[in-house]
């Protein structure tokens, strides 16, 4: 089983295949900081109105700190129960990505803000800026609660774990950074922010897969313990999001609080509450708010891109092709 | 930062706006209620023939965004905005949006006490923007051309058409950043930059204003303003291999990039890493931090404020250096070694590819030791490389290095295959020795021969074929009189032209290229539903470039017999009676009118050296609202980024079949968008439709590569040709590329590909994952998973 204490080291014969074609298929994608030209945001960040500017520097100050939750749980959780190799391999693989996330939050707060002082007040979001701490307060009660878990040795423990695992896939990077995005999408729809964009879209592709993975974890282990996942779990589950929901609600509220035309907080609210029902879908619960996405700009997240190479780097190469010359396949 | 935010109530929620309060403050201060009627009457002065536009959603959908305390400016943009966001469900509101767009342009330029075309020139000039001499054109006739302005103009321009013009071609003032003309004002102003008399500027601007022909990017930046640059690439033919000759070219690659141009420069004579360099018996480092100088030359330079500069490097692949070219674009390994803004494009000799296919070896060659190779092409150069071989640097299996490139390709879509002896051996400029063609351009359609003291130059434009085919087939005559006019401004180009450096200066006098290109073929092929990979497709595209060389060549032909041929005339193959079919030994079907272009040629030469190019046509193909060039679509719905924002586009045609079978649902949208805007698994569709309607991805791509080739006897320069493959591998690349060249292809262009993961879908229904075992989890099977008081996340029972 999936969670059963142990170092499992045997790769051969291999028992979730599909974790490892996910550990493959992220590392056709790696990217690099370096690639995300960042050089024309500076010239839109003068431009944006005063409201726009207040949401920006909220939103990056979050982003200086997200990923590195993220990365915590991970190793101080996620890694040590996950009793497959080829699981580790994959959450390996998103420990590398969720290090390159941070750097490149890291580079885009010293390029947004020049200001010493300003810059070593937005790395420290967390305790300065109460709606920003609200929400590490949520992650962190998740991460305590199984922190003193050294092993997974009954039904509860198990499903402390995976509430953890459910946490931080639906509510942390499923709801926390599908909020976030949002307000990165919203800005590049109004031709504003394409670098933050174009690095956010990468960032934004890993963590779908990292959402989908942890959804994996999930799936398997109530494949394999059906009984794990009864009606007092599924209301917990739903208790987190509703708090998540709340928690990123007054984060808008403060981004939003100068008022921008095109992202009410109305809009933003049912948003969220859209993204957590979709969360819920996937776990198979139904649905607590039957909200719809009010944000046309998201839709353009759902199709393919086309960029006019002059002006933008294309993201859409792979890395690891493979192969041998050939002369006669078809194409 | 200062934490501004109060802790919300128990409830959870969050105070915010009433809606029924919400105000909007006018130009002049005041703050008035926000009236839905209002918005909605705004709204409803634009949708005449847009039957299915509703006003009252846009309006209701424009308040829900909208904050307390809005300027009416950002209501207006808003609403904008709003309509653009409904094209996904209705492309119609493409055209209202675009509508309200130039509106709100229109208001601007008046608001600044501009009231007509005249009067917008006066005051653009009196900024410094325009040229005297089109000032001065306007201001003699400023009735005429007052009167010219067709006011129904801007009804024509789907959204992001017109959004790309707005932010990006019309011209603005200098310190408050409003447009100064509107977008036919803009269309008039580049007639007027480049006619002699009301009469013709009249007829240019029609023919523009009907988005039939578009002038490339430069020609409608600069047209009739105070800086003149209208070409579109410049080619650069390698420093020599000495200091003083490389950074001389980093000072002619930045005026070039200034103004606009898109650049190709050769690498090819610099001696690579390791090579002795005798005035200090030191080593040479090789190209690379050359490259490396050159990349950050690039990105410094800034054209115009409208985009990044853009220059391409072209290596011949017996250049020692060649497989860290090849890793210039990769994003791993040292920066100092990388160059993430320069593009890459490969040089390939037939040697190359023969011995490729041999398994042969090939040596690697310092031209500090073969320096005549880049000067040499054919069988010439085969020699003079065979006999240099005993000097290699290295040898390795050709095999090994074209695996390489392949690789390159797959995983950056960069260096391009481009084939040195074709394009030598069959154009018209290499008529003479000493001749020779040195590399092609940013874009890969560009043919044109070079040396140390002529940089290339290519004027462009782009005949839109979609305005020229009807259902009943091609209007040969309508086609015919817009190549003969695009042809004439081309031309006309070369003399108004501000050349950025000397080299420039130097050429293109003496040569006269044009390139004529094409864009919406797929536009044809849809409307007289011609499947892209059908022989009666492959016939259409062949005689319409059949068509629009001839005609191109019997205009330059009356242009020389009206003010004579170009310079280098007799230096050119035409000269020798020879023309680029003649080159292919290719089939023409028109022979009367062929003959008598013999005749004509025979007797006064040709007024220009080349004459068509197929350019990529990113930018001017949005404005048209067209598809790009000679390309199949790329998907059925997907989205456009540029520097104005992102814009979903979305294939009218097939929103027009769907709508004919009752299909145009939300569920079948959803199922396109889900599928990443194939068509092919919509089982409704019957399979003629579904096969009109593939996408690039789905096609084979034999048959892009067989269509250029069945139309490249009438392209005497070349194609922008792109590739796609979703999952490349070595085998399949190595096949396709082998296949072009022997196909004849001069040039190719991007491999595109798809990435291996993507990100999660955010608006389609929930699909449970694929990879767990479903049959244990009966909660999360489909059926389930669909809640009819959530119907907005699941269509299935729709």
């Amino acid at each position: 089983m999936l969670l059963d204490p142990g170092m499992d080291l045997t790769l051969r014969p291999m028992k979730y295949p599909h974790f490892f074609d996910r550990f493959k298929d992220a590392i056709k994608n790696t990217w690099t900081v370096e690639e995300v030209d960042l050089h024309s945001d500076l010239a839109d960040l003068a431009k944006l109105s005063p409201a726009e500017q207040h949401l920006v520097s909220r939103l990056v100050a979050f982003f200086a700190t997200g990923d590195t939750i993220v990365a915590n749980n991970l190793v101080l959780n996620l890694y040590q129960h996950v009793n497959s190799p080829e699981g580790r391999l994959y959450l390996s693989r998103q420990l590398f990505e969720e290090a390159v996330h941070v750097q490149f939050y890291l580079n885009l707060l010293d390029t947004y803000v020049p200001d010493e002082q300003e810059r070593f007040e937005a790395f420290a979001a967390v305790e300065n800026i109460p709606s920003i701490a609200r929400k590490a307060e949520f992650c962190f009660k998740w991460i305590d609660s199984v922190f003193d878990l050294r092993k997974l040795e009954t039904k509860e423990h198990r499903r402390a774990f995976l509430l953890n695992v459910i946490c931080f896939a639906a509510c942390i990077e499923g709801l926390f950074f599908y909020g976030a995005f949002a307000y990165v999408y919203f800005l590049r729809s109004r031709g504003v922010l394409q670098g933050l964009a174009s690095g956010t879209n990468w960032v934004f592709r890993d963590e779908s897969m990292h959402m989908a993975f942890a959804f994996d974890v999930v799936d398997q282990v109530r494949a394999e313990e059906p009984d794990l996942f009864d009606a007092t779990m599924e209301q917990q589950v739903r208790d987190m999001l509703a708090e998540a929901v709340e928690c990123e609600v007054q984060f808008a509220a403060d981004l939003l609080e100068q008022g921008v035309s095109g992202m009410s907080l109305g809009d933003m609210r049912e948003y969220l509450q859209h993204v957590a029902d979709r969360r819920l879908a996937a776990l198979g619960i139904d649905p607590m708010y039957g909200s719809r996405n009010p944000f046309a700009f998201m839709e353009l997240q759902d199709v393919q891109e086309l960029s006019n190479f002059f002006e933008r780097r294309v993201s859409a190469y792979q890395v690891g092709v493979t192969g041998t010359v050939s002369f006669d396949d078809d194409f | 930062m200062t934490a501004a935010t109060q802790d919300p109530p128990a409830t959870g929620l969050v105070p915010e706006q009433r809606r029924n309060v919400m105000q909007v403050r006018k130009r002049n201060g005041d703050l008035e209620p926000v009236d839905v009627n209002k918005i909605v009457k705004a709204v409803e002065l634009w949708v005449a023939d847009l039957g299915e536009v509703d006003p009252l959603r846009v309006a209701t959908k424009t308040i829900s965004g909208l904050y307390d305390g809005a300027t009416t400016a950002e209501l207006d943009k808003l609403s904008i905005q709003t309509a653009a966001e409904l094209i996904g469900e209705e492309p119609q509101y493409s055209k209202l949006a675009a509508r309200l767009l130039a509106a709100y342009v229109d208001k601007e330029v008046r608001g600044q006490g501009v009231a007509s075309f005249s009067q917008s020139i006066r005051y653009a000039h009196g900024l410094g923007l325009i040229g005297d001499e089109t000032a001065a054109f306007v201001a003699r006739n400023a009735r005429k051309l007052d009167d010219a302005v067709d006011v129904a103009g801007d009804l024509r321009f789907e959204y992001f058409g017109l959004r790309t013009v707005a932010d990006r071609y019309l011209l603005r003032h200098p310190q408050s950043r409003l447009v100064v003309e509107t977008p036919q004002y803009w269309l008039l102003r580049v007639a007027c930059g480049l006619s002699t008399d009301a009469r013709e500027a009249i007829g240019f601007y029609r023919l523009m204003s009907s988005l039939a022909y578009l002038p490339s990017s430069p020609t409608l930046f600069n047209s009739g303003t105070r800086h003149t640059q209208m070409s579109s690439c410049f080619l650069v033919d390698s420093p020599k291999d000495e200091l003083d000759s490389i950074y001389e070219r980093y000072h002619q690659v930045a005026k070039l990039s200034k103004f606009s141009g898109g650049i190709g420069i050769a690498w090819s004579r610099i001696r690579g890493r390791g090579a002795l360099i005798r005035g200090t018996n030191g080593k040479s480092n090789g190209i690379v931090p050359f490259l490396k100088t050159l990349d950050a030359g690039v990105a410094a330079v800034n054209q115009g404020g409208r985009r990044k500069g853009a220059a391409c490097v072209y290596l011949e692949p017996w250049h020692p250096d060649i497989e860290e070219f090849l890793e210039l674009r990769d994003n791993t390994g040292e920066e100092s070694r990388r160059t993430h803004n320069l593009n890459l494009a490969n040089w390939i000799p037939d040697e190359f590819m023969r011995r490729v296919e041999a398994d042969g070896e090939w040596s690697l060659i310092d031209p500090s030791d073969a320096p005549s190779l880049p000067d040499l092409f054919g069988d010439e150069f085969t020699e003079a490389y065979q006999a240099a071989e005993k000097k290699a640097v290295k040898t390795v299996k050709a095999r090994d290095l074209y695996g390489r490139m392949m690789r390159t390709l797959a995983q950056t879509g960069n260096g391009w295959m481009t084939f040195k002896d074709r394009s030598n051996a069959l154009s018209n400029q290499t008529g003479e020795p000493g001749n020779v063609i040195h590399l092609s351009n940013l874009c890969t359609e560009i043919l044109e021969v070079n040396n140390d003291d002529e940089t290339a130059v290519c004027n462009l434009g782009s005949i839109n074929l979609g305005q020229h085919v009807n259902v009943d087939g091609v209007d040969w005559v309508k086609l015919r009189e817009t190549v003969r006019t695009a042809v004439v401004y081309l031309d006309r180009v070369i003399d108004i032209n501000y050349y950025p450096s000397q080299q420039a200066a130097a050429s293109n006098p003496r040569w006269r290229p044009v390139g004529l290109g094409l864009m919406g073929l797929q536009d044809a092929f849809f409307t007289l539903r011609l499947p892209f990979d059908s022989a009666e497709a492959k016939e259409l595209s062949t005689r319409v470039q059949e068509e629009i060389f001839l005609t191109a060549l019997e205009t330059s032909a009356e242009l020389a017999a009206a003010v004579g041929p170009h310079p280098a005339y007799p230096e050119t193959r035409a000269a020798k009676g020879e023309l680029h079919p003649d080159l292919w030994g290719a089939e023409v079907t028109q022979t009367g009118r062929w003959e008598a272009l013999r005749s004509a040629i025979a007797a006064h030469g040709l007024r220009n050296s080349l004459l068509i190019a197929i350019a990529p046509t990113a930018t001017i193909a949005s404005i048209a609202g067209a598809y790009e060039c000679i390309e199949p679509q790329v998907s059925n719905l997907f989205k456009r980024e540029t520097m104005s924002g992102e814009f979903l586009q979305i294939n009218t045609y097939l929103v027009r079949e769907l709508k004919s079978r009752g299909l145009w649902t939300a569920a079948i949208r959803e199922q396109i968008k889900r599928a990443e805007g194939s068509v092919q698994a919509i089982a409704e569709l019957p399979d003629d439709v579904r096969e009109l309607f593939r996408t690039a991805w789905e096609l084979p791509q034999k048959a892009l590569i067989e269509l250029a080739a069945a139309r490249a006897p009438f392209i005497d320069q070349s194609q922008s040709l792109n590739l796609f493959m979703a999952a490349p591998t070595i085998n399949k690349l190595s096949s396709m590329y082998l296949y072009a060249w022997k196909a004849g292809l001069k040039t190719s262009y991007y491999l595109r590909s798809r990435p291996a993961t993507r990100i999660q879908q955010a608006t389609v229904a929930v699909a449970p994952a694929v990879t767990a075992p479903v049959s244990l989890i009966p909660a999360l099977t489909p059926a389930e998973a669909c809640s009819l008081e959530n119907p907005e996340s699941c269509e299935a029972c729709q």
